[in-house]
């Protein structure tokens, strides 16, 4: 894999009231090219940070940062030519219309005028703006606002798209729409980063997440990976209590199996790889011609990742709480 | 060259959307005619002066100078709600030049203060203000390049105080001090002798100084060169600072 994005050693601090604040210690990384990369932590991790300093926007206190080729701090202006960063507020003009704000920001980016009008124009398409991007920003929607918002991150054509709590404020149904854009400008080809404190949008966007809490990261890999270092997937069998007993004996035999425990009605288990590991349990629960009431799995959250690796729920730890704005 | 180009398309986009903004129109016309239409009158029965005309002569070019700060000083708001809507950070986040995003609105600014200036000599000149037509013009470079410098520092401060109540407060502390050295309204001859001393530390002192010879014609007086003196190295150091807070702007 080609990596797009290489940090090594990321540190920022600010002075806040006379005292430092380590916002962000020590982050090192890498992102392939054509990923869609995450950064879930609750707010106040420092995930803004990280990336305000992956996109030239903040000076590096210590540590490098590399991006498509170039480095951040010595190579800014080749940086900023290869990457788009939508921030959470966005940044459109309210008083001017979806194309004066997308052809503004194409030609900030050094485009000429019709090469920026088609690129636009296809942008537009792409994201379902055609139909009002000749109104003023301040008419649109919340979710058309961050279409446009992404359209403006995408206009000059970057490598790496950063994209800053994309769906904050999002209702349900504009969000999925959003995500669905987001995979989209994926499939063109695109390196995605985000940042999010929404378990749901890590665990169905990204391709490869870390975990970030005070100023550090605490896990990485894929959705999947983390979920199954955590617990794997539980299984619950319903059973008889005068089953339960020869039931977990002999399950405690199989290999397959790396937790088990009796509970209320019958045998909570814990497996690397649920689907598969089902018929494998039906089976040896059929060998030995044992009754099932019921069998259900669940799968392990991102929160019990979280949880794992913090010691808190990342509702606790306010990732769920509304942003200032 | 990229910074001309950058430096247009900032114009460009401030330019366009103030040109929306009729509010804003209404009272960047109406301000000095109500300056010139409240203000004269009283001056002329304080002064006991013979016509109107002799009055502005006097203070209509003080009133230019006084339009030129408050042009500039209203920059920063605007730099404030930018800030917040996320505007700032995706300009920075362009190759476009630093100093362009700076400067381009600034200009554009400039370009409608002037515009109210034009129709400000036309109400003065029909309350019977004397034209000097060359005194005029070196008078609108004068103030020109006091504006970029106001301009400029309150768009630097407001990018370092972030929050609209903490830049607010900076401004209007400064605003007042800065008004009455200055001597805009009634000259600061009519001071006592610190007024006098303290005035020199204030910018506005000299162009109005400036801008009183100027209206009179008087190009070669030493206010004069003294204004041009002061303003064009602090507009310099001013427009430098101002640069290098927006590249390393903390939001």
């Amino acid at each position: 894999m080609e990596a797009v994005i290489t940090a090594e050693g990321l540190r920022k601090s600010f002075r806040h009231r006379k005292a430092v604040v380590e916002a962000v210690k020590d982050v090192s990384l890498e992102v392939g090219r054509g990923e869609i990369f995450g950064f879930l932590g609750p707010n106040g991790a420092g995930k803004t940070t990280t990336l305000r300093m992956l996109t030239t926007l903040l000076p590096i206190d210590a540590g490098t940062a590399n991006l498509a080729g170039f480095d951040v701090t010595r190579e800014p202006k080749q940086v900023r030519q290869r990457i788009g960063y939508v921030s959470q507020a966005g940044g459109a003009d309210d008083m001017s219309t979806g194309w004066e704000n997308l052809i503004l920001q194409g030609r900030l980016y050094g485009g000429d005028l019709d090469s920026v009008r088609t690129q636009a124009k296809e942008l537009a398409a792409v994201l379902d703006l055609t139909e009002f991007a000749d109104r003023k920003v301040m008419t649109y929607s919340g979710g058309q606002r961050r279409r446009l918002d992404l359209a403006l991150g995408l206009v000059h054509q970057p490598e790496v798209l950063f994209l800053d709590e994309p769906t904050t404020g999002l209702d349900p149904l504009n969000r999925a729409n959003l995500w669905n854009h987001i995979r989209a400008i994926q499939e063109r080809g695109l390196t995605v980063f985000l940042t999010t404190h929404y378990l749901d949008e890590a665990d169905a966007l990204c391709d490869r997440l870390t975990i970030m809490d005070h100023g550090s990261i605490v896990a990485e890999g894929t959705p999947r990976e983390l979920k199954r270092e955590v617990v794997g997937d539980s299984v619950m069998l319903g059973l008889n209590d005068d089953l339960v007993e020869r039931a977990s004996g002999l399950l405690r035999a199989e290999a397959f199996i790396r937790k088990i425990g009796a509970e209320d009605g019958g045998l909570r288990l814990y497996v690397d790889d649920g689907s598969a590991a089902l018929p494998e349990l039906l089976r040896v629960l059929d060998r030995h011609q044992i009754a099932l009431k019921s069998i259900s799995l669940s799968e392990p959250t991102l929160d019990d990742v979280f949880l794992q690796y913090t010691g808190r729920s990342l509702r606790d730890a306010g990732g769920l709480r509304e942003e200032k704005v | 060259m990229r910074i001309v180009s950058d430096t247009g398309l900032m114009f460009q986009r401030h330019f366009t959307q103030q040109m929306r903004n009729p509010t804003w129109l209404f009272v960047g016309i109406s301000s000095p005619v109500l300056y010139l239409a409240l203000f004269t009158p009283l001056l002329e029965h304080f002064t006991r002066a013979a016509s109107t005309g002799v009055v502005l002569d006097t203070f209509f070019p003080g009133i230019l100078a006084l339009l030129a700060f408050a042009s500039g000083t209203a920059q920063g708001f605007g730099t404030i709600f930018e800030l917040r809507s996320g505007v700032v950070e995706r300009l920075r986040v362009t190759p476009a030049s630093r100093f362009a995003i700076l400067v381009g609105p600034i200009a554009s600014a400039m370009t409608f203060m002037y515009f109210f200036d034009v129709v400000a000599v036309a109400v003065a000149y029909g309350f019977g203000f004397e034209i000097n037509w060359g005194g005029l013009l070196v008078l609108a470079v004068l103030i020109g390049v006091f504006m970029a410098t106001v301009s400029a520092w309150s768009v630097a401060t407001a990018l370092t105080m972030k929050e609209i109540d903490r830049f607010a407060s900076v401004t209007n502390g400064l605003n007042l001090p800065t008004l009455l050295l200055a001597g805009v309204l009634l000259p600061i001859s009519f001071g006592p002798t610190w007024m006098r001393v303290v005035a020199h530390f204030d910018p506005l002192y000299y162009v109005v100084e400036g801008a009183r010879s100027l209206g009179a014609g008087a190009f070669g007086s030493s206010e004069v060169w003294q204004a041009f003196a002061v303003l064009v190295p602090l507009c310099g150091l001013v427009l430098a600072w101002a640069t290098s807070v927006f590249k390393k702007a903390v939001a």
